[in-house]
């Protein structure tokens, strides 16, 4: 095979070890949409209809889809506004600034919306939980769209920046907001504090008050459902504007823009944007800590709790990088309409909230696999099921650095396509894994709903400790397992800050 | 021998993750030698805690808990069917219980166990036993209204003189027990009129705790909750630092219901004599003093005091009706869905 040949076709046929490994993921994928599809059929033709029809179902579907929505527009306008200012702009302390601006994606939105709930009633309401999970999810825009930002061409006024910069920058933006939108759909903690009804906040009301609960599954079905448009989108976009990236050493580092009057206005907006999301809870915590009779309670189980919450957190990472990688991999080297689909599950599923995840998990595992049932193992799967789709965009934007010549040259030198990928790729996307891992360090470190049902008996993580104190009511006996919480997640959050970084100084 | 193949699995799992050594102080302490029980907890775990701490001090053997809320654990309960880990399920709340024991999921308790407690609460069909009760109640901000200006029944909290005035939890089994309770005493239709007042003028909140806070916190002026949140917060701030108080309604009015947290033994445990060993502790002397020490709740064994300040168990004056008249609930759900709520 010729190096021209390579270059220009991308038509080569699937190794077969990529193909098994892809498998993997796609069928643990496919686990919760038949546990779904089973439990929904419970209620029969007719009871689905009227399920369906009912004045409540638009209720929820118009809150869901408003929460969505708002919430992706804002982290887009915040997002974008943040990286050009750190990448773009001679904002001072931009090296600063671009580390602090991802500092929020440490703080889990139940903390933050527990601190907000409790500033003022007004807050709890939709327009106040857009607020409020915006101001904590933007980080999932911001860096992808920096990363671009760096590595694009183009300067000058607003005009340039929206038809030569902001479009360069397309494929990162719309990935971020994917994530930002399906995660919004599986959204509980917070949205149950801030008082606004979705479908998982009524998916988790019908587990409260019924057993056997074929609407739940009927909810998640629609959920599912209002993922699937999202996912496609996304894809579309992707294929249209391609980036086409001419390798490393082609994009030059430009002057940046001078803001001149804006320096203030800028620099105020950021101290403003980081006070609402990090400073208003932390404030609350130190409160908590003040007034609280219960403060020191439990402090004994700070140890079982971080060592619970790494013990799950460090290896489940590893394990759903490793799945999410073959998923990446296929769908960048080998596009086609079965890679594709593969690629898109995982954004389906991952609007499912974690009950659901959790429950399909115990009914399968229970029949067909029990002697996993309630082991590290089961509750790592359940991770993969939550939070594929971000190890895996954190994959797919390394792997599209790396030239499929540089494989091909290996293969042409005598080695298999594994021993390529392993020689070849495999070190050239390692700020990509880096990032990824640390994405899903942070993830799983704040999962609550599936790590109460599934982890092995007696372990308890930072989350449950919090969720278990505030349910006591011994708020100050939860803020030390919250601040840690916050505190121990600022490390992956920096890790995944330079990994993002790094993927596009290499150029 | 399953422990054996669980922890085979486990140690499988983690090793497989590379991570054997950051796993193992966690998830290996639960399999010391010595007798030990599951016990799937939906009850304050600080109750459950202190309740086990006395136990297993005086007996030696080990409770393992896995914490979550009653309902879900339920549903957990019965995904997990026969097969479940678990020995004993206590609950927040008594529907789930009679849920599972709808499914003939539940062992029969002794009848020393259930002779510990009044025959209200306990399971005529013997699969289950009251552990602890709580009264319903209002509480309200003291700034912001006064006990004179409430309704002569929780009826009344469903009109438009209420309105944003009221808060209400439709996720919590205590007001499903109300609703049940409305509809014994004053028939369906009351009842369902009660919740659409509710949907119409009162404000939702996600949890009975959420409730609490936004009273004290002189966000709204009343919620209808239990007894015992308004300790939790007391406990936590001081009773002095109290901005609410909880007004208690007696005269057998459906504001007055007293609800119950039940416990039964699970058919499917292989532990049967452990398991049944437990929730007869839960109901002795020793049981009850822990829980009732725990937790604002009153006892449901006579001749416990608790050290909180409750107001007398003989005053409140609750309507009958006890927890196998409410059963599962089911019936209150379909006037929850009816009424819009779920």
């Amino acid at each position: 095979m010729t190096l021209a040949l390579a270059g220009a076709g991308q038509r080569r046929p699937q190794p077969v070890w990529l193909v098994a490994a892809a498998l993997v993921p796609v069928a643990l994928m496919c686990l919760p949409l038949v546990y779904v599809a089973l439990r929904s059929w419970q209620a029969g033709p007719s009871g689905i209809v009227a399920e369906l029809l009912r004045e409540r179902t638009l209720m929820l579907l118009l809150n869901t889809v408003a929460l969505a929505l708002g919430v992706t527009l804002g982290a887009c306008l915040i997002g974008v506004a943040v990286a050009w200012c750190v990448e773009r702009s001679d904002l001072p302390g931009r090296r600063w600034w671009r580390i602090a601006a991802s500092l929020p994606l440490a703080m889990p939105a139940f903390v933050a919306s527990y601190a907000w709930s409790s500033v003022h009633v007004a807050v709890q309401s939709l327009p106040g939980a857009i607020f409020v999970l915006t101001i904590v999810v933007y980080p999932l825009v911001f860096l992808p769209v920096a990363a671009a930002l760096r590595g694009s061409l183009g300067k000058g006024p607003w005009e340039t920046f929206v038809t030569v910069v902001l479009p360069q920058a397309w494929p990162a933006l719309g990935a971020g907001a994917l994530l930002v939108l399906t995660h919004m759909m599986a959204e509980f903690g917070a949205l149950s504090l801030l008082r606004v009804q979705t479908f998982t906040t009524a998916i988790f009301q019908s587990y409260e008050l019924q057993f056997d609960s074929a609407s739940a599954a009927l909810q998640s079905a629609v959920l599912m459902a209002l993922c699937l448009p999202a996912a496609w989108g996304e894809m579309r976009l992707r294929q249209r504007l391609h980036v086409a990236r001419a390798g490393r050493g082609s994009a030059r580092r430009l002057p940046p823009r001078p803001l001149g009057r804006m320096r203030l206005p800028a620099l105020a907006g950021f101290a403003l944007l980081l006070t609402l999301s990090l400073g208003v809870p932390f404030a609350m915590l130190a409160w908590w800590l003040a007034v609280g009779t219960s403060r020191g309670a439990g402090i004994a189980d700070l140890g079982p709790a971080i060592a619970g919450s790494l013990g799950l957190a460090l290896p489940g990472a590893v394990i759903v990088v490793a799945l999410a990688l073959p998923l990446a991999f296929a769908a960048v080297r080998h596009p086609g309409p079965l890679s594709r689909i593969a690629d898109r599950l995982p954004y389906i599923v991952h609007g499912l909230p974690g009950l659901v995840v959790a429950l399909a998990l115990v009914f399968l595992s229970i029949r067909y696999a029990r002697p996993l049932y309630q082991t590290a193992f089961l509750l790592f799967v359940a991770y993969a099921m939550l939070f594929l789709p971000l190890a895996q965009s954190a994959l797919r934007a390394s792997i599209e650095l790396v030239p499929p010549r540089l494989e091909e040259l290996a293969r042409g030198l005598g080695r298999n396509p594994f021993g390529a990928f392993a020689a070849v790729t495999a070190p050239n996307i390692m700020p990509g894994v880096g990032a990824a891992l640390a994405l899903m360090v942070l993830e799983i470190m704040r999962e609550l709903t599936a790590t109460l049902m599934l982890a092995p008996i007696g372990v308890t993580t930072l989350a449950t400790e919090v969720w278990s104190h505030g349910n006591d009511g011994q708020f100050a006996a939860a803020a030390p397992f919250a601040a840690l919480l916050v505190l121990v997640s600022a490390l992956p959050v920096y890790v995944f800050t330079r990994r993002s970084s790094e993927l596009y100084d290499l150029q | 021998m399953p422990h054996l193949d669980r922890r085979g699995f486990l140690k499988a799992g983690a090793w497989a993750a590379g991570s054997a050594a950051l796993a193992r102080p966690a998830i290996g302490g639960a399999w010391a030698a010595g007798e030990t029980l599951t016990l799937y907890n939906g009850q304050h775990e600080k109750t459950t805690r202190a309740l086990i701490d006395v136990f297993s001090g005086a007996t030696g053997i080990r409770v393992n808990v896995r914490q979550g809320s009653s309902s879900q654990l339920a549903n957990q309960l019965i995904e997990e069917g026969d097969a479940s880990p678990a020995d004993v399920f206590y609950s927040e709340e008594s529907p789930p219980l009679v849920a599972l024991a709808n499914r003939s999921m539940l062992a029969t308790l002794d009848d020393d166990t259930l002779k510990q407690v009044p025959p209200i609460y306990a399971a005529k069909d013997r699969t289950w036993v009251c552990a602890s009760l709580r009264s319903r109640v209002v509480a309200y901000n003291k700034a912001m209204v006064s006990e004179g200006e409430f309704p002569a029944s929780v009826l009344g909290f469903a009109a438009e003189a209420w309105k944003d005035r009221v808060a209400y939890v439709p996720t919590s089994g205590a007001l499903l027990e109300q609703i049940m309770a409305i509809e014994l005493l004053d028939g369906r239709d009351a009842a369902l009129e009660w919740l659409k007042g509710l949907k119409a003028h009162g404000r939702l909140y996600p949890t009975n705790g959420a409730a609490m806070k936004a009273v004290e916190d002189g966000e709204i002026a009343t919620a209808l909750i239990n007894n015992y949140y308004w300790f939790s917060i007391a406990q936590e701030v001081g009773d002095a630092n109290m901005k609410s108080a909880l007004f208690y309604y007696g005269h057998k009015d459906p504001g007055a219901l007293i609800s119950a947290t039940a416990a039964g033994v699970l058919k499917s445990s292989r532990k049967q004599d452990l398991a049944r060993r437990f929730v007869a502790f839960m109901v002795s002397e020793g049981g009850q003093q822990a829980i009732v020490d725990s937790m604002a709740e009153y006892p449901v064994r006579p001749g416990i005091e608790s050290t909180f300040a409750l107001k007398p168990f003989d005053e409140l004056d609750p309507p009958a009706i006890g927890p196998a008249d409410i059963g599962d609930a089911a019936d209150a759900l379909v006037l929850i869905r009816e009424a819009g709520l779920a």
